[in-house]
């Protein structure tokens, strides 16, 4: 069970991260232009 | 609420949507017991970086064919979301590996030539930040796009070519019972959309770091005279 939860914990991490970060990241871009 | 944040949230809805069929449709394995459920993440993940690294090669060609900014620039946005795609199948099956084969890593067939993929697009987005920007550093990566896929096939087929460790296809073989199978082609849909808006915020990001590098390169320099001045 260990396991599980860690594989989908880190999963949520790294995509979910990375969608934050990239929707930040055009929200910066679009107000410096 | 942009578009881009909408898109983002939708796929996050179904993203939860296929959370529901993994955790609460799905029957628990009878020979791995709840650890099995990764599996479908895991296979979705990887599907999904296929998808994305298919992507880059459509842009690398057309990039070489018609020199188009847009096919760069969706090359570009792809092999980034397939490369975190990537890390995700990687990491998700090592933690799945070792309560099930007793060792996080072993030098298999699918497992290093995934690694290998994992580092030709690794490679891909280095020499897209290292080169200086312009035609050279594109053409260079479309070529580096256009060969990398090579390693997608062999990454699929290692698992049916060579003697390996790693279980060979579930779903072609008919090996899953029918929710299992419910669970994971949901799965696969839910993942493969956030993959396309990934690439697709992605893409939105790549065009505005290439409209301000435009607007740099045509600022006006300032003439000597104001250049005294300012001094």
């Amino acid at each position: 069970m260990t396991y599980l939860v860690v594989a989908y914990v880190f999963a949520i991490v790294v995509l979910g991260g990375y969608l934050a970060w990239s929707l930040r990241r055009v929200r910066e871009l679009s107000r410096r232009q | 609420m942009t578009r881009y944040e909408q898109a983002a949230a939708g796929a996050v809805a179904l993203m939860l949507v296929a959370a529901g069929f993994i955790f609460l449709f799905a029957p628990t394995d009878a020979l791995q017991g709840p650890v099995q459920r990764i599996f479908y993440l895991h296979v979705s993940s990887a599907i999904a970086a296929y998808g994305c690294f298919g992507v880059v090669l459509i842009g690398g060609i057309g990039y070489l064919w018609k020199e188009s900014a847009a096919a760069d620039r969706l090359a570009r946005a792809a092999a980034l979301v397939g490369l975190v795609f990537t890390t995700v199948t990687l990491i998700m099956g090592m933690i799945w590996a070792k309560p099930i084969w007793n060792t996080f890593w072993t030098w298999d067939a699918r497992l290093t030539s995934t690694l290998v993929l994992w580092i030709i697009y690794a490679g891909y987005l280095m020499v897209r930040r290292l080169a200086e920007p312009g035609r050279q550093a594109a053409r260079f990566a479309a070529v580096v796009g256009i060969f990398g896929f090579i390693d997608v096939p062999v990454v699929h087929f290692s698992v049916t070519w060579w003697r390996t460790v790693h279980p060979g296809p579930v779903v072609i073989n008919d090996a899953l019972p029918p929710e299992m199978l419910i669970a994971f082609l949901i799965t696969m849909a839910c993942t493969l959309v956030l993959a396309a808006v990934m690439i697709a915020i992605r893409y939105r990001i790549e065009y505005l770091m290439d409209q301000a590098a435009e607007r740099i390169v045509a600022a006006p320099i300032a003439a000597p005279s104001e250049a005294g001045s300012a001094r």
